[in-house]
C-alpha cells in the first residue's frame, strides 16, 4: 500500500501563506499530476511530499505512515528534479549506484539493479560518463534512472522535461508514460505544461494559489470544468469566455442574442458563457449565430484556428476545418449550440445545467 | 526537544569546532585582553587590578607609545597609497589582450607571496646595509646613500619600500576589477573623443571605486599589523632609536621581553581600536565616494 | 580614370594601415619595454639574494654584479649544518606544524562553511555576523591571552598552540570563501542526495567536498604558504632550538652575529622559500584566483 494522504496541510514562510489547507488522496498505483500556473505551490507540494520541505500544520502520510517528522531519505521515495541533479563528479554508473550504497545493499545487488536499469532506459553504454558528457535527453534519462533504480514505493517528478526542446519532450513524454505502465508505482507529477498533464495524468489537480481548484480524470477536467479558472485552464487554445445576462427565458448573450436553456438555470445575474474553439459551427444552425470578421488566420496542418472578431468588438477563437481556405478581412456566419456550452455563476462555479445529459 | 535536535542538531555539530574556536580562541581571549589591560600582570603574580593607569600612562607618560604610534602611522600612511597606486598603474598596463600578461602578473605577484617570509626580511636588511647593494647602486650614479638602517631618518623608509614592492595582490584585485568594466564604455567614450586621461577619471575610477576601496581597507588593516619584517630590520627592539618600534613591535617586547602582560594588552586595544576606527571611517566615507553599479540613486 | 582612383584610394587606405600598425606596435613595444624593466626592478633583490647565496663572502656587500668570480656551492652544505642543530630538523618540525595546520584548517573551515551555506539552524544569522566580525580583529589582540592559556595547560614549547587552533576554524576568511563557493553549487544535489539517503555529513563529504575541491586547494595553499611563513606564532611558543620551525632558525643564523656566514644566510634563506616557490609555480591558478575573488593576502 502506498497511496499518499494529505489532510488540512499548510505551508507558510514566515507571515506568508503558500498552501492553504489542503486535502488530497493519492491512490495507490496512480499518475497523479499536480497542475498549476507558476507560483501556485504545487513544487512545494510536491517538496513537503518528498520531505525536502517542512509541513507548517497537517499531515501527510505514506502508506499508513504519518511523514511529517520522517526524514526524507526513509520515506522510500524517489525524485526526479528539474535539473536533474546529477552528481557532476560521478559517472553515470556511480550515480545510479550512490542511492544503493547508502541502503548497504551488497554490491552484486547493486550491479544487477544498475545493469537492469541502464537495459530499461537504454542508457548502458553511457555508463562510464560523466553528466557533463551527456546531452540533455541523456541526462533525463539517467535521472529518471536513478530514480527507478531504488524500486521505491512511490515517484515523485518536479517539472522534469521543462528543460528539454520540443521535440525530445514529446518523446520522454511518450516514455515516460510506458515506464508507468510497466512499473505501475504510484507516480506524482508536477508540471505547468497541461498537455502533458492530461497526456500522461490518471488524474488531475489543478492548483491555483495554494488550494486545489478541482480534482479529476483528464476527461473530466475538460469536460467538467468546476470553475471558470479550471475551463479556461485546461485546454489548448484556451476555452472562450463571453459575459451573458440570465433572463427569465433563458441567457442573452452579446452579438449572439437570446439562447433558451433548461427549466434549472438562474433567472437573472450575469453568466460566464464558456464555449471551446471547436464548439463553433461555422455557417447557419445550433441555438443562435452571429457574424464577424477573421482577423488572424492559425494554420497549423492538422488544425486551423480562426480569431473573428465579432460586431461587439469581442473576439473568439474558433476552431475550423484545414482544408477549407479563408482569408482575413473575410466575413463568416458563426453559430453555437447551448448543450456544449460551459456555464460559470457570478462566483465563477459551474452551473451543471447538461452535465446529466452528457 | 528531541525536535529540537533533529531540526538544528546537524547544524550545531558541523560548528562544533568553530564553538570551541570562537569562544576560547576568540571571543574569550578577546575579554580577557580587556580585563589584563586594566591590570598590571607579569605571569609570575596574579594579575593586579590598576584601574585605567595602564592608559593614563600611555596616554600622559609614555613617550615610546606617543613614538610607535607616530611610526606606525607614518608607514601606513606612505605605504599604502604607494602600494595602491602602483597597483592600479600596473594592472592597467596589464591590459586584457595583452600578451604575456599571465608571466608578468606572476612575476609581479612573487615579491608579495614571498614578501612575508623572514628570508625576505633579512634579504632586505643586507640590501640596505651601508656598504649593501642600495648604496653601491646609489654610488654609481653619483649619490651617497644613507646609513639607511642606523639612520633614524630613513630607517622606516626601507620599510614603506618593502611594503610597496609587495603590490601584487591589490593589483591582482585590480587587474579582475577593471576587467568587470564593459569595453563598451571605453568605445563609446573614444567615440565621444573623450582623452585617455579623461577616460581614466570618468570612467574607470568610479567605476572601480569599490575595488579601490575594498584595496584600501585590506591594505590598510594589514599595514596596521606589519611586525615580522618591522621586528627582523630592526633588530627585533624597533631600533634605531624606536623609528622602527611599530605598535606591534612595541606590544611584543612588552609582553614577551619584559612580561608587563597588563601594559602589552592596552597597547593590543589601542591597536584593535585605531584599526576599527580607520575601518569604520573607510566604510563611512565610502557612502559618499563609492558607488555600486547595482544601486539606485 | 576609374580604375586609377580606385587604385589610388586603396593605397592610400593601405598606406594609413600601415601608419596605424606602426604606431600600435611602437606602443605596444614601449610597454612591454616598460614592464620588462619594472619585472627586473622587481626580481632584482631575489636574483641578487640567489646569486649572494653561492658568492665568496667579500663579493656580496659593495657588489652590484650578478656574476661571482667563484661559486662558493660549499655555502649550502656548510649553512644547512651551521647552527647548533642541522636544517633537517626545522625542516622537519616546519613540515609537521605545516602538513597539520593545513589539514586541519581546510577541515574546520569547511565544516563551518558547510553549516552556514546548508543547514538550518537557530542562531544562524547570529554566528555567521559573529564569524564575520572575527575578520576585523587584530591577531595581537588575542595573542596575549591565548599565550596566557596555552601556557596554563602546558602547551608552550609545542607545536599545539601551531596546530590546534587550526582545526578551529578560527580563519574566517576561508570560512566566508568556502561559505560563497558552497552556495553556488545547486541545491537540488543536496536534496537529490537527501532522497538517495544521505545524512547531512554523507552530503557533506560525498557530494560538497568532491565539487569544492578549487575552494578546498585555494584554502590549503594559502594555509600553506602563511604556515610555512609564519613567525610570530613560532617565535612566541617554541623556544628550545630542537623545535624551532625553519623561519625561527634563520633569525637565529642573523642573530648569531658572524659576519663570515652571509653566503650561507642567503643559501639558508634560499632553501626557506623554495617551497613556497615551487607551490607558487604549480598552484598560480588557485592562487589568483583566490586573491582576485576573495582579496586574500
Amino acid at each position: 500500500m502506498s497511496g499518499v494522504n494529505l489532510n488540512k496541510v499548510v505551508k507558510t514562510y514566515g507571515d506568508l501563506e503558500i498552501i492553504h489547507g489542503i486535502d488530497l488522496e493519492v491512490h495507490d498505483g496512480e499518475f497523479l499530476v499536480l497542475v498549476g500556473p507558476s507560483g501556485c505551490g504545487k513544487s512545494t507540494l510536491l517538496r513537503m511530499i518528498a520531505g525536502l520541505e517542512e509541513i507548517t500544520d497537517g499531515t501527510i502520510s505514506i502508506g499508513d505512515r504519518i511523514v511529517n517528522d520522517v526524514p526524507a531519505a526513509q520515506r522510500n521515495l524517489s525524485m526526479v528534479f528539474q535539473s536533474y541533479a546529477l552528481y557532476p563528479h560521478m559517472t553515470v554508473r556511480k550515480n545510479l549506484a550512490f542511492g544503493l550504497g547508502n541502503l548497504k545493499m551488497p554490491k552484486a545487488e547493486i550491479a544487477k539493479r544498475v545493469a537492469e536499469v541502464a537495459k530499461i532506459l537504454q542508457i548502458e553504454e553511457l555508463l562510464e560518463r560523466k553528466p557533463r558528457q551527456l546531452s540533455g535527453g541523456q541526462k533525463q534519462r539517467v535521472a529518471i534512472g536513478r530514480s527507478i533504480v531504488r524500486e521505491p514505493e512511490l515517484f515523485l517528478f518536479d517539472e522534469p522535461l521543462s528543460n528539454l526542446d520540443a521535440e525530445l519532450r514529446v518523446q520522454m513524454r511518450v516514455e515516460l508514460a510506458g515506464l508507468y505502465q510497466r512499473l505501475g508505482t504510484t507516480m506524482i507529477y508536477v508540471t505547468h505544461d497541461q498537455i502533458e498533464a492530461m497526456t500522461l495524468a490518471t488524474r488531475i489537480v489543478v492548483l491555483q494559489a495554494g488550494i486545489i481548484e478541482q480534482v479529476g480524470t483528464p476527461f473530466d477536467l475538460y469536460n467538467f470544468p468546476q470553475n471558470k479558472f479550471v475551463a479556461t485552464f485546461i485546454g489548448s487554445p484556451k476555452m472562450n469566455m463571453i459575459e451573458g445576462t440570465a433572463n427569465k427565458s433563458g441567457l442573452l448573450l452579446p452579438d449572439f442574442g437570446q439562447i433558451s436553456l433548461p427549466k434549472n438555470a438562474p433567472k437573472s445575474g450575469n453568466i460566464h458563457f464558456g464555449i471551446r474553439p471547436e464548439q463553433f459551427t461555422i455557417g447557419k444552425g445550433g441555438d443562435a449565430t452571429s457574424t464577424g470578421k477573421i482577423t488572424l488566420i492559425e494554420y497549423l496542418g492538422s488544425e486551423l484556428f480562426l480569431y473573428i472578431t465579432l460586431p461587439s468588438g469581442h473576439v473568439v477563437l474558433v476552431q475550423a476545418s484545414s482544408q477549407t481556405q479563408y482569408k482575413t478581412g473575410e466575413e463568416l456566419t458563426l453559430s453555437l449550440t447551448a448543450k456544449n456550452a460551459h456555464y460559470f455563476g457570478e462566483d465563477n462555479l459551474r452551473i451543471p445545467l447538461y452535465d446529466e445529459k452528457k | 526537544m528531541k525536535k529540537f535536535f533533529a531540526k538544528n542538531g546537524p547544524g550545531y555539530f558541523f560548528l562544533i569546532p568553530w564553538f570551541i574556536g570562537f569562544f576560547c580562541l576568540a571571543l574569550g581571549p578577546i575579554l580577557y585582553s580587556l580585563y589584563l589591560s586594566f591590570t598590571k600582570y607579569n605571569i609570575f603574580k596574579p594579575p593586579k587590578w590598576i584601574g585605567l593607569e595602564n592608559y593614563e600612562f600611555m596616554f600622559l607618560y609614555d613617550d615610546r607609545f606617543w613614538k610607535s604610534l607616530e611610526v606606525t602611522f607614518s608607514y601606513v600612511f606612505m605605504s599604502v597609497p604607494g602600494k595602491l597606486i602602483f597597483a592600479l598603474a600596473v594592472a592597467m598596463l596589464l591590459d586584457k589582450g595583452m600578451r604575456a600578461i599571465g608571466f608578468y602578473r606572476a612575476l609581479f605577484y612573487l615579491p608579495s607571496i614571498l614578501g612575508g617570509s623572514i628570508a625576505v626580511a633579512i634579504l632586505w636588511k643586507q640590501l640596505f646595509e651601508y656598504n649593501g647593494v642600495i648604496n653601491s647602486l646609489l654610488a654609481k650614479i653619483g649619490i651617497e646613500g644613507p646609513y639607511w638602517l642606523n639612520d633614524p631618518n630613513y630607517s622606516l623608509y626601507t620599510l614603506v619600500m618593502l611594503g610597496m614592492w609587495q603590490f601584487g595582490s591589490p593589483m591582482l584585485i585590480f587587474i579582475a576589477g577593471l576587467r568587470a568594466i564593459p569595453r563598451e564604455l571605453y568605445e563609446a567614450a573614444e567615440i565621444d573623443a573623450a582623452s585617455k586621461w579623461k577616460q581614466f577619471y570618468a570612467i574607470t575610477v568610479p567605476l572601480l571605486a569599490p575595488v579601490i576601496f575594498f584595496n584600501l581597507v585590506l591594505q590598510m588593516i594589514d599595514a596596521f599589523k606589519t611586525f615580522s619584517s618591522a621586528f627582523i630590520i630592526s633588530g627585533g627592539a624597533g631600533a634605531p632609536l624606536d623609528s622602527l618600534n611599530f605598535i606591534t613591535v612595541y606590544l611584543y617586547n612588552e609582553a614577551f621581553a619584559f612580561y608587563r602582560m597588563g601594559y602589552a594588552s592596552s597597547l593590543a586595544w589601542i591597536l584593535m581600536l585605531i584599526i576599527a576606527v580607520f575601518t569604520g571611517v573607510a566604510f563611512f566615507s565610502s557612502r559618499y565616494w563609492v558607488h555600486y553599479e547595482n544601486e539606485r540613486d | 580614370m576609374t580604375d586609377l582612383s580606385i587604385q589610388e584610394a586603396s593605397e592610400i587606405a593601405h598606406n594609413y594601415r600601415v601608419i596605424r600598425d606602426k604606431r600600435k606596435r611602437r606602443a605596444a613595444i614601449t610597454k612591454h619595454l616598460f614592464l620588462a624593466i619594472c619585472s627586473l626592478i622587481m626580481v632584482y633583490p631575489l636574483i641578487w639574494m640567489i646569486v649572494s647565496s653561492v658568492k665568496p663572502d667579500n663579493e656580496i656587500f659593495g657588489n652590484i654584479s650578478l656574476w661571482p668570480s667563484e661559486f662558493i656551492w660549499q655555502n649550502y652544505p656548510d649553512g644547512w649544518n651551521g647552527l647548533f642543530l642541522s636544517f633537517t630538523v626545522f625542516y622537519k618540525n616546519s613540515i609537521i606544524v605545516t602538513v597539520l595546520a593545513v589539514i586541519g584548517n581546510t577541515l574546520s573551515c569547511s565544516f563551518a562553511a558547510y553549516a552556514f551555506a546548508r543547514l538550518e539552524f537557530k542562531g544562524k544569522n547570529i554566528f555567521f555576523a559573529l564569524m564575520m566580525m572575527t575578520l576585523m580583529i587584530p591577531y595581537h589582540v588575542v595573542l596575549i591571552p591565548q599565550y596566557l592559556l596555552f601556557l596554563k595547560i602546558g602547551w608552550v614549547n609545542t607545536f599545539l598552540p601551531l596546530i590546534v587552533p587550526r582545526f578551529l576554524a578560527g580563519d574566517a576568511f576561508f570560512i566566508f570563501l568556502m561559505v560563497q563557493f558552497f552556495r553556488q553549487l545547486p541545491r537540488d544535489l543536496d536534496e537529490a542526495a537527501m532522497i538517495d539517503g544521505c545524512s547531512p555529513f554523507k552530503i557533506y563529504w560525498a557530494v560538497i567536498m568532491p565539487l569544492s575541491l578549487p575552494a578546498l586547494a585555494t584554502t590549503a595553499i594559502f594555509t600553506f604558504i602563511w604556515t610555512w611563513e609564519d613567525f610570530l606564532g613560532p617565535l612566541i611558543y617554541l623556544n628550545d632550538i630542537r623545535d624551532y620551525t625553519v623561519p625561527l632558525a634563520l633569525r637565529n643564523f642573523i642573530s648569531q652575529d658572524s659576519v663570515s656566514m652571509f653566503g650561507q644566510l642567503f643559501a639558508m634563506s634560499i632553501l626557506s622559500i623554495v617551497p613556497i616557490f615551487v607551490f607558487f609555480i604549480f598552484f598560480q591558478k588557485f592562487i589568483i584566483r583566490g586573491i582576485a575573488t576573495s582579496g586574500l593576502k
